[in-house]
């Protein structure tokens, strides 16, 4: 049995980890697939969606759930914004640009979070504190069911279901309706895009709005899982591991970023649980992986052209 | 022809000789223009010791901080500017060096120079590493090796206590000939002219040119003959030489290597911004805008502590305000400061002074093929 926790513990918690990053890293596999641009504010696109939720209830009062919309809010006005004010401008430049104009976007977001909120720590509430009940029958309890004798939260399970439900909805919207293929030829011919009647404004603002979305999103669900977060937080600890699973996955493929993101999880915790004597193993773990991946198999495991 | 000479004509202060190539008159300042131009100097130079002298407590400190960061900015330069690779892990270049600094004082007992010597030395070791996986991953690509690889150094690297120190860090004291605030500053500014020197020679010499090429397009470069392996890894050499003084001189500013001091936020992001801002392969636009960055950051937190609702955050107004810049400067001046620094460069050399404001033409700001 320690045996069997000793492997199904990392395990788990690798999984369960890998879902979260997968979330982010679907919003930037997302932002690639339309735009062929690296999203270096998404990371902070999910602090906003935290310290919204933590503002809507410590400040304004706000029950969770509106707390929590709030937060997605928060980080789809930011997603906006950048399409407004950064990306649209810098979109007939050298894609580089555009990652140093969204990288400036971090810099601007993580001093005004300083600003308001100062460098402290900040509580992150999980969706369900006591359980998830319906009509006052508990389905699941606060510390959640046990796999292979591992409790895994409520919490955790959320972030499971809406990683597999947004996956889902991504792979149908690009696969079969007529705005995900829109969206997928401008990014691969803007001009013909226009000449069949594209509006490339649009489908950019839907796109980065959906990306501000899901970093929101993301932010929200990720924050309770370390109990806590900081300024910054999303690109201190979200970030690279994010666009590990993307690149890992293969960067044009939702369910690779997904397959990524689990795979980044495990890589990441196993390198936590048994690598105990090297310093910061998992983001070594993280640097070797990446490498590895661009430098053998620069189109990951379900790459593809668009 | 006949406008070219009237336009020469019209300017009084011109002795125009025809230029032998295409016709047009090459413009040499009269001794009046010379004067203008010695002025213009000397009027920097007393407001240079007029800020020294009038402010009592001169913050020499913040200025050689200012000038650590521009020697950093310049190394970032060197990949961004001259090879067209982006890096977002500068805080291992930088933290590398000062580490290494602090451990040749601390365990080998050597003096500052053996430490700043060991930095350049470990600096270009990891700067030549990561070229080496350049030549295979270019681009945006390349952005996300740098970022994992400054990371990894920020919680591995810098975190292995017989190396770093751990959590209080290493002692690395200023040399003794510089040991207060006002004489280090003169140690970091000299050591700020010689990298400058360097970068003016690396790119006004045949590795500039090869540079410029192999920028534009490796494959087009390496058919004329330009050696793409060994010059890519020549500028990561410079780049990282560049960035492990910076980090010997900012370990010593602080008279002690500490992690908490290396970290993407407060270096690699800020880094990025100054280069940017300052101006792709805009050397002087790049130095003046670190020193402008220091200096208000230094400032403007005294005049923003009036405004009720900042109070003690308004140290965080002057990073928010840089980024806000570096987007506009990409979207409107892709040459940043060196919009009116490289101007006023050449006039000082004894051109005419022209602004172009055209948004630099054919130099695009920040530009790298996928």
């Amino acid at each position: 049995m320690v045996l069997g926790i000793a492997i199904a513990q990392p395990a788990v918690f690798g999984i369960v980890n890998g879902a979260a990053f997968g979330l982010v890293a679907i919003g930037l596999v997302m932002i690639y697939k339309s735009s062929r641009v690296f999203n270096f504010a998404a990371g902070e696109f999910a602090t906003l969606g935290a310290f919204g939720t933590y503002i809507g209830i410590k400040v304004l009062g706000l029950p969770y759930i509106l707390a929590a919309i709030l937060g997605v809010a928060a980080g789809t006005a930011a997603g906006l914004l950048t399409e407004r004010l950064v990306v649209r401008p810098l979109a007939d430049r050298p894609k580089v640009t555009v990652l140093v104009a969204t990288a400036a976007i971090a810099t601007i977001a993580i001093p005004l979070e300083l600003m308001i909120g100062g460098v402290k720590t900040f509580p992150a509430r999980p969706a369900f504190e006591n359980g998830v009940s319906i009509f006052g029958v508990k389905i699941i309890s606060k510390l959640g069911p046990s796999i292979f004798g591992v409790r895994v939260s409520p919490q955790l399970l959320l972030i499971m279901v809406s990683l597999i439900a947004i996956g889902v909805l991504l792979v149908w919207f690009f696969g079969r309706t007529d705005l995900g293929l829109a969206t997928l030829a401008t990014s691969q011919e803007p001009t013909a895009g226009r000449l069949v009647g594209i509006r490339l404004n649009r489908i950019s603002m839907l796109t980065w709005g959906a990306a501000g979305f899901l970093g929101g999103l993301g932010g929200v669900l990720l924050a309770p899982v370390t109990a806590s977060f900081t300024a910054g937080y999303g690109t201190t600890g979200v970030l690279i591991s994010a666009f590990t699973a993307a690149v890992v996955g293969g960067m044009t493929s939702i369910p690779g970023a997904f397959l990524g993101g689990i795979l980044v999880g495990l890589v990441q915790t196993y390198a936590q649980f048994d690598l105990t004597k090297v310093t910061g193993a998992s983001s070594v773990a993280l640097f070797v992986m990446l490498v590895a991946v661009l430098l053998i198999r620069p189109t990951g495991i379900l790459g593809t052209e668009a | 022809m006949a406008t070219t000479a009237e336009r020469a004509a019209e300017d009084d202060a011109t002795t125009a000789l025809p230029y032998a190539d295409d016709g047009k008159r090459r413009f040499r300042p009269t001794p009046g223009g010379w004067a203008g131009r010695a002025a213009f100097v000397l009027a920097l130079a007393l407001i240079v010791v007029w800020y020294v002298t009038a402010n009592k407590p001169f913050r020499a400190d913040e200025l050689s901080a200012g000038v650590i960061l521009a020697i950093g900015a310049l190394s970032l330069n060197v990949l961004v500017g001259y090879t067209g690779q982006i890096s977002l892990g500068h805080q291992a270049f930088i933290g590398i060096g000062a580490f290494s600094a602090a451990y040749v004082f601390s365990h080998n007992h050597q003096g500052f120079y053996a430490g700043l010597a060991a930095s350049a030395v470990v600096g270009i070791v990891q700067a030549v590493l990561l070229g080496l996986i350049a030549l295979r991953v270019r681009g945006l690509y390349f952005a996300l090796v740098t970022l994992a690889w400054g990371f990894m150094a920020e919680n591995a690297i810098f975190r292995i206590t017989s190396f770093t120190g751990g959590g209080a860090g290493t002692p690395f004291p200023r040399p003794s000939a510089f040991r207060t605030d006002k004489t280090y500053l003169v140690l970091c500014g000299i050591v700020l002219a010689v990298v400058l020197l360097i970068d003016w020679r690396l790119v006004a010499t045949k590795a500039g040119r090869a540079l410029q090429a192999l920028r534009e397009s490796p494959n087009v470069a390496s058919s004329y003959g330009v050696n793409v392996r060994g010059y890519t890894l020549f500028a990561f050499g410079v780049s990282g030489f560049y960035a492990g003084v910076a980090g010997a001189l900012f370990a010593a500013r602080r008279l002690t290597a500490g992690a908490s001091d290396y970290t993407f936020i407060d270096i690699a992001l800020p880094l990025l911004i100054l280069t940017v801002v300052g101006g792709l392969r805009r050397r002087g636009g790049i130095v003046v805008f670190a020193l402008l960055y220091v200096l208000g950051r230094e400032y403007l937190p005294d005049w923003g502590q009036s405004i009720s609702f900042l109070k003690d955050n308004a140290i965080y107004v002057v990073p928010a305000l840089s980024g806000v810049l570096a987007i506009l400067t990409l979207i409107f001046q892709p040459e940043g400061l060196g919009t009116i620094t490289a101007p006023i460069g050449r006039w000082l050399k004894g051109e005419r002074f022209e602004l172009d404001l055209s948004g630099g033409s054919g130099a695009e700001g920040v530009d790298a093929r996928p």
